[in-house]
This record gives structure tokens, C-alpha cells and sequence, in this order.
């Protein structure tokens, strides 16, 4: 772990090097993210809620996806950009070491920049909570935290599974985009406003739904049945399966050679 | 002449080669399409006041920027002119006897409609015959049509003169993200990129009517939705092409002035 922390603070060094480069992006982040959240208030200027859902319920959702998306483009984004050390054959190196191949991935790459949408989606959260005026037991505050944890690790078990699947193609997997962004897109809003089809895809195949709908159910007081609160642990169940299948990649992986 | 549009072909079929990368970007944007049209569904279905579009109207748009996605994002990859940039061997590109900035309009115009070549048509055959609400709606009038058409090719020549902005941009930063990026972001939103324009509150709908962005695509989709009547794009039209004169113009002007300082990195 003291290792991890040390390549951050490197990585951190090398992008604090580019100074002005560093805040301008940084700035247009800032940008970025506004311009998702932005279209969600365009849409409630126009409308009351969404299938019951009020605005704050649906920044709430927004705000957690987005926590988890960004947290993973901080702190592992390594695995994300794990294609490039396929291809470029510096996956070897990492093999020779005596360490973790899964935390040497990690260390590989990060993207600090992303710290500023890590931070709005805790303002926006913030906000979301403080105007939804609702009662926080113990119970909703530990679903809140596991609301927060378990987004991080669907992102993350996703970006492993994508990775596994370059060891067999020793390329990126650009439909991959679909489930990382295209999830974010879609989990920005409670699943249960999309059709039925959709709703059971990504609750039983990709289980979006346990990180931030479920749960959010049980939050707003929607739902009182006590196992809503605790279905996010159900996607760091689907964790194991995925890191597995990671390392059974790294068993079977032959170099490309460079 | 026969220079740049040599540049353009160019681009165009080494383009083309990119079919894996189009089969994927075909799927994000189904995707893509289906969730904000879900979403959209579900607004309507709950009620709201004085909308701005019908259902059909507003879906029909989704699709067409699905489909023409890679031909209106800002966003544009070609690490080759930026690498040029960065490297110093755009020093090669100087001492040629042509206009740059029209080496590089045709360049990048190659390529967007290379991009978009290969994505629109599958996106266009499948979204037609799905089921409604889903489904892609046909224009008004073959009329409104053929002005969507006409409106769609200045919009194509617009982006193309907005993206040489940022190989000049780069040319002083030396650094194709930084102030590139904020650029982008802002000319995404106002081109009605994640929500049509219409949708915008009423100050920022005033910021937009002054900005080139909303006349890439917003303007050819709503007319081609019927969302303008054929009878009021006229005015709107002559802005677009002003507009395209104007860029043009303007990003010639710049290039040349920058050109006169710029220092070559490395050789």
C-alpha cells in the first residue's frame, strides 16, 4: 500500500511540473462536469420530477455515479489505460517484480486532473442532501457510504474485466465505453425511470442498479424493506469473480513482444 | 486547388480504414440514443409545461446527433497535425507553397466526413424502423428536407472552420489540452450537443444567439424535425453562412499572424 501512495505522489510531482497546463485543465473539468449536471436542471426547469423522482433525488443518483467514475479515474486509472501496457509490451516489467500485479497496474498511470469532478460530485451530494430534508438514521448513513463505495467498485470491476479481455486481444476494448461511460450516462438517473429490458440488464448483468437505485429507493424513503439499504454489497460480491478472471489472464498471458 | 482537395481524399480514404473503431462507435451511440431518449420518454410521460418540442420532434433530433456525432463533436483526434506541431516538423508545412490554413481545412474535413461515413447509415437504416416512440422520424416536406440538406453542408463547413482553431491554438500553447479543452466544452454545450438548445433557460438561450456554435447542428436538425417552419429558416440560414465567412476569415487572419512569431521547437 506505502507503494501505491508513493507512485501517486510521483505522478502528482510530473502533472504539477506543467503548471499552467495543469490548472487549465483542471479548469475545464470543472467545465466538463457542468455541462452533465447542467443538462440535468435544463431538463427540470421544463418538467416537475421524472416518474416521481425530483430534481434533488436525481442529483443525488447523478452525484454518486459520478463520485465512483472519478475515483477510478484518480486512483486507477492504470487499469483503465491497461491496453497501452499490453501493446507497448511493459506488462512484462511488472511481471518480474515481486509485487502484486493488480496494485503494480494500479500504480502505473494516474490522472490527477480528475480530483476536480471528484470534488464537485461531493458538492453536488452535499446540496442533493442538505435540500431532500430527509431524516439520516444510522442505517441510511451506512447505505450512503455503501451507496458511495460499492460505485467505486463497479467501475473498477468493469475496468478489470476489460482488461482481462486484453490479454486475449492485445487491444483495447472500445465497446467497453459503452458499459464505463454509457453506465455513467445512463445511472446519472434512477434505472427504474428506463423500460423493463433495460432495468433487468443492468441489475442482474452489470449491477448498476444495486449502487445507486435500490439503495436510493431505501433512502428517500421510497422503499422500508431493510435489504435495499445493504444491496450494494451484492456489486463487491461481483468484485471477486472479476479480479479472478483478471489473474487467470495473467497466468495465461504470452508477451507481444517488443 | 487540386492540392487541397488532394489533401482531402487523402484523409478521407486513410479515414475509412478505421471500420473496427466505427463498429464501436456505432454501438456507444445506440446506446447513447436509447438513454436519452428513455430519459426523455419519461419526462414527457410525467407532463411538463410549455415544451418547446413534441416527443417524435425531439427524438428524431436524438438520432440525428447520434448519427452525425462524429461530424459535429468538437472533439477532434488527429495526433498526427499535433504531433507535427509539437515535434517542430511543421517547419515542413511552412515552406510549402500553399495556404495552410486550407492544407489543414481539408485535412480535417477529410477526416470528420470519413468519421461520419462510416457510422451514419447503419445508425439511420436500423433507428427508421424501430418501434415508436423510439423510431426516426421522417422530414415535414421534401422541401424541408432539401433546406435541411443545403443548411447541413454549411454546418459540415462550419466545424471544420471551428476545429482549424485549435492547431492554432496549439501552435502558441504547445499544448493541444489546457484552454483547447475549455474551448471545446463551451462550443459542445451551446451546439446542443447534450440537450437541444430550445430546452436552455431563456438567459443562456440570449448568450447562445451570439455564438457561431448553435448553427453546426442545431439548426439544420430543427429544421429538419420541423421544429423551424421552412418558411422562418431563411433568416436563420444567412446568419450560418456569415458566420462561416467570418470564422474563415478570422482563422486565416490569426494563422498569419501568428505564423510571423512563432518559434519552431527542436529540428
Amino acid at each position: 500500500m506505502k507503494l501505491y501512495f508513493k507512485a501517486l505522489g510521483l505522478h502528482l510531482k510530473a502533472e504539477l511540473e506543467y503548471r499552467m497546463s495543469f490548472i487549465f485543465s483542471f479548469f475545464s473539468q470543472v467545465l466538463v462536469f457542468f455541462s452533465y449536471y447542467f443538462v440535468i436542471l435544463a431538463m427540470f426547469t421544463r418538467f416537475d420530477n421524472i416518474k416521481g423522482f425530483t430534481m434533488y433525488e436525481v442529483l443525488l443518483c447523478f452525484s454518486i455515479i459520478q463520485f465512483g467514475f472519478a475515483f477510478n479515474e484518480v486512483f486507477a486509472r492504470g487499469i483503465d489505460k491497461f491496453d497501452d501496457l499490453i501493446i507497448q509490451g511493459n506488462f512484462d516489467r511488472l511481471l518480474l517484480r515481486p509485487k502484486n500485479i493488480l496494485l503494480q497496474v494500479l500504480c502505473s498511470n494516474s490522472d490527477f486532473i480528475k480530483v476536480s469532478r471528484l470534488i464537485q460530485a461531493l458538492i453536488v451530494m452535499i446540496i442533493a442532501l442538505i435540500n431532500l430534508h430527509i431524516k439520516i438514521t444510522l442505517i441510511k448513513f451506512i447505505t450512503l457510504v455503501l451507496m458511495l463505495i460499492s460505485s467505486i467498485a463497479i467501475f473498477f470491476s468493469i475496468f478489470v474485466l476489460a482488461a482481462s479481455y486484453c490479454f486475449i486481444t492485445v487491444q483495447g476494448l472500445e465497446v467497453r465505453n459503452v458499459f464505463t461511460d454509457g453506465g455513467k450516462q445512463m445511472a446519472q438517473y434512477p434505472i427504474g425511470v428506463f423500460n423493463k429490458g433495460f432495468l433487468y440488464f443492468f441489475t442482474f448483468i452489470i449491477p448498476y442498479g444495486f449502487v445507486n437505485y435500490y439503495p436510493l429507493l431505501y433512502f428517500i424513503g421510497k422503499k422500508s424493506n431493510i435489504l435495499y439499504a445493504f444491496s450494494p454489497l451484492i456489486v463487491l460480491i461481483y468484485l471477486i469473480p472479476c479480479i479472478l478472471i483478471f489473474n487467470l489472464g495473467v497466468k495465461k498471458y504470452s508477451s507481444t513482444g517488443s | 486547388m487540386r492540392a487541397y482537395l488532394s489533401y482531402f481524399k487523402l484523409k478521407f480514404i486513410s479515414g475509412l480504414q478505421y471500420r473496427q473503431a466505427a463498429y464501436a462507435g456505432i454501438a456507444t451511440q445506440f446506446f447513447f440514443g436509447f438513454v436519452y431518449i428513455m430519459i426523455y420518454v419519461a419526462f414527457y410521460q410525467t407532463g411538463g409545461k410549455n415544451l418547446p418540442m413534441e416527443l417524435p420532434q425531439l427524438i428524431t433530433y436524438v438520432w440525428l446527433n447520434q448519427a452525425f456525432f462524429a461530424l459535429i463533436c468538437q472533439f477532434y483526434k488527429d495526433s498526427e497535425l499535433f504531433t507535427l506541431i509539437k515535434t517542430g516538423n511543421i517547419s515542413y508545412e511552412f515552406s510549402r507553397p500553399k495556404s495552410i490554413y486550407f492544407l489543414w481545412y481539408f485535412k480535417i474535413l477529410g477526416q470528420r466526413l470519413a468519421n461520419v461515413f462510416l457510422r451514419f447509415l447503419p445508425l439511420f437504416i436500423v433507428t427508421i424502423l424501430l418501434p415508436k416512440p423510439y423510431n426516426f422520424g421522417m422530414p415535414t416536406s421534401p422541401l424541408a428536407f432539401l433546406i435541411f440538406l443545403v443548411s447541413m453542408i454549411i454546418g459540415t463547413l462550419l466545424i471544420t472552420a471551428l476545429t482549424v482553431f485549435y492547431p492554432i491554438i496549439t501552435l502558441v500553447t504547445l499544448n493541444e489540452k489546457g484552454i483547447t479543452n475549455i474551448l471545446i466544452v463551451i462550443a459542445d454545450l451551446f451546439s446542443g450537443i447534450g440537450i437541444p438548445l430550445v430546452f436552455f433557460p431563456k438567459l443562456l438561450l440570449k448568450v447562445s444567439s451570439v455564438l457561431p456554435f448553435q448553427y453546426i447542428s442545431d439548426l439544420p436538425f430543427r429544421i429538419y424535425v420541423g421544429n423551424i417552419p421552412v418558411s422562418a429558416c431563411i433568416k436563420p440560414m444567412i446568419i450560418q453562412f456569415v458566420w462561416l465567412i467570418l470564422l474563415v476569415l478570422i482563422g486565416q487572419l490569426l494563422l498569419r499572424i501568428i505564423i510571423k512569431r512563432v518559434e519552431v521547437q527542436g529540428g
